[in-house]
């Protein structure tokens, strides 16, 4: 019970550290900008316009989602560490674990606030340009929050050992390797050598697996999309993340606060 | 009883691309007894700080064992009844005053009862009560440690670990905290402080130890290490010739001329007494004459030049 409670303290704190943050603004606003462009952009695309809103929206959302976690979720842990404001909190009763989970939950709430924000723009747009209404494209904006929960903790499991930068870059490359493994797995299964197959299918099976999630150009289609299979890609998801995050707690604990 | 215990402590760092080592602690016992303000002296890099990081569980010992209340530090429950007062900056910056001890204070579980009553009132108590509502980003650097010290106690613990209170503080603000420490004393709390400045450690600690280069040099109750015997005597005369000044020199330890007046150090009493009646018989006049114990400082100074000889 104390423990839920200080997890919900420290995320709350989480939360309020970044809406007091000018960068998570300077975010947003590019992320408005570039929603309105697709507008713009479609003009030009004269026929295809439903198709390039939707597109240009959803791509947006995940852009700059997958920013924010990235570059957000670091800077809010590094701060902590570096400005040392961490000594003060785990000198306490708090437990390390609760300060990686309080850290991770912060993010996720914070996120939900501004795909919130990004998806009532997107939303907006579309109605205002008078295209139907489908469900396949709320269905996309949640699976696209999956994703960023997905990449914040990657971003807190690097975090947790490494430093901002490395762990910025690590967490980057997983997000862009985590699109392309079914290309990778592609490539080693038609090159049939057997030297990098294994490799090929390590990675593929090892990694996070971000085309899973990745139901945007289906949506935009207006396809229908598979409900077996998106209850996949959730578990997937949910599980990966909660691994990931085990594994930052374990190597929290292990660190010394310099 | 007590509160505090280490036996052994040890912390060696690993530096730079080579891993270098460098022994920041070496060997470290402690024991500090219930209700009693000890004092962790030590100059710049002695390992004060890391001994303390030791004792809060953010670093682990290389070797050795600690204990806070009689648990473990490993434990996070050995920090229940800890506050801790961390070296340096430490602040969300973004938080109010008033938010950054309510933050610290639901860590602790506190009930907004409790916390809407002990807030405002440790404000007023460290002297920022007026600042309650202003960012932290705002906050002098005096401020800033004040808000500090009334982050350590809003748990109202019954241990406390300061790491450098009375850094940054002008004179008026160092007096304000040793009256804090006192006070908390009188609470029956026990006080664990460092410094390296020792005339403040003189004035309240109870107990002393002196570290340096990560080892204990002198340890014990602030009357024993400094000996309750006089140190030498200061005599200031004014209105005596050069060539009295030269003669009262010759038996003087220390013997400083500035202006009109003239300050001698002797080694006894007896010798004192004897260069003021020289004094007086020549028409000068005594200042002051001033018994003095030996002051932590002179230990210290010692003990530095001990170990220098020791490791030279
Ligand atoms: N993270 C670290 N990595 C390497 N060396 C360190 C580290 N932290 C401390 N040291 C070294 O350990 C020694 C003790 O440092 P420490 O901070 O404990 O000293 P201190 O007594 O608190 O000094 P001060 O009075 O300046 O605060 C120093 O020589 C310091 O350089
Ligand atoms: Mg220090």
């Amino acid at each position: 019970m104390n423990s839920l409670q200080r997890i919900w303290v420290l995320a709350q704190n989480t939360y309020r550290e970044a809406i007091r943050d000018k960068l998570l603004y300077n975010l947003l606003l590019f992320a408005a900008l570039m929603i309105v462009s697709s507008i713009v952009l479609a003009k030009l695309h004269l026929g295809y316009d439903e198709r390039i809103y939707r597109d240009v929206g959803l791509a947006a959302i995940a852009m700059f989602g997958a920013m924010i976690a990235i570059f957000v979720g670091i800077n809010l842990v590094y701060r902590e560490i570096s400005q040392k404001t961490v000594h003060a909190m785990l000198a306490k009763p708090v437990r390390r674990w609760e300060f990686i989970l309080g850290k991770y939950l912060g993010l996720v709430s914070l996120l939900v606030i501004e795909i919130g924000i990004m998806s009532g723009f997107f939303l907006a747009v579309l109605v205002y340009k008078g295209s139907p209404w489908e469900w396949a494209m709320v269905w996309a904006i949640g699976f696209i929050f999956l994703e960023l929960a997905l990449i914040t903790a990657v971003a807190i499991f690097f975090s947790s050992f490494t430093t901002p930068y490395l762990a910025g870059m690590f967490t980057v490359a997983l997000w862009i390797i985590g699109h392309l493994l079914a290309d990778v797995r592609d490539f080693g299964l038609q090159q049939g050598s057997e030297g990098i197959r294994p490799l090929t299918e390590a990675l593929y099976w090892s990694l996070p697996n971000l085309d899973r999630l990745d139901i945007k150009a289906a949506a935009a289609d207006g396809n229908a999309i598979d409900a077996a299979r998106m209850a996949g890609a959730a578990l997937y998801a949910v599980c990966y993340s909660g691994v990931l995050l085990m594994g930052g707690m374990l190597l929290f604990q292990r660190r010394d606060f310099k | 009883m007590s509160v505090i215990r280490a036996s052994g402590l040890k912390k060696t760092f690993r530096t730079g691309f080579l891993m270098r080592q460098v022994e920041a602690v070496r060997h470290v016992d402690l024991d500090v007894a219930k209700g009693s303000i000890y004092g962790f002296i030590g100059p710049n890099g002695a390992g004060k700080t890391t001994c303390i990081k030791m004792l809060t569980g953010l670093i682990r010992p290389t070797a050795g064992e600690a204990w806070i209340n009689g648990l473990p530090v490993s434990d996070p429950d050995s920090r229940r009844g800890l506050g801790f007062l961390p070296e340096g900056t430490f602040f969300h910056e973004y938080l109010t005053g008033a938010e950054f001890l309510d933050f610290h204070a639901r860590l602790l579980n506190l009930p907004a009862s409790v916390r809407r009553e002990r807030i405002p009132a440790l404000l007023e108590r460290v002297g920022i009560g007026h600042a309650a509502d202003l960012r932290i980003r705002r906050y002098s650097k005096g401020m800033r440690q004040r808000v500090g010290l009334a982050q350590t106690l809003i748990g109202d613990p019954d241990v406390l670990i300061l790491d450098e209170p009375m850094s940054g503080l002008d004179p008026l603000g160092r007096r304000d905290v040793r009256d804090l420490i006192l006070s908390l004393r009188d609470d029956g709390k026990t006080v664990f402080v460092t410094s390296h400045i020792l005339g403040d450690a003189e004035l309240i600690c109870d107990h002393v130890a002196i570290i340096l280069g990560g080892r204990i040099v002198s340890e014990g109750c602030l009357d024993e290490l400094l000996g309750k015997e006089v140190a030498g005597v200061e005599v200031v005369v004014e209105g005596i010739s050069e060539a009295l000044f030269e003669e009262l020199r010759t038996g003087a330890t220390r013997a400083v001329s500035q202006g009109s007046r003239f300050l001698f150090e002797y080694a006894d009493e007896a010798q004192a007494e004897k260069a003021v009646d020289t004094v007086r018989s020549a028409d000068g006049r005594l200042r002051s004459l001033v018994p003095r114990r030996r002051s932590l400082e002179e230990l210290m100074v010692a003990d530095i030049e001990r170990e220098k000889e020791r490791a030279g």
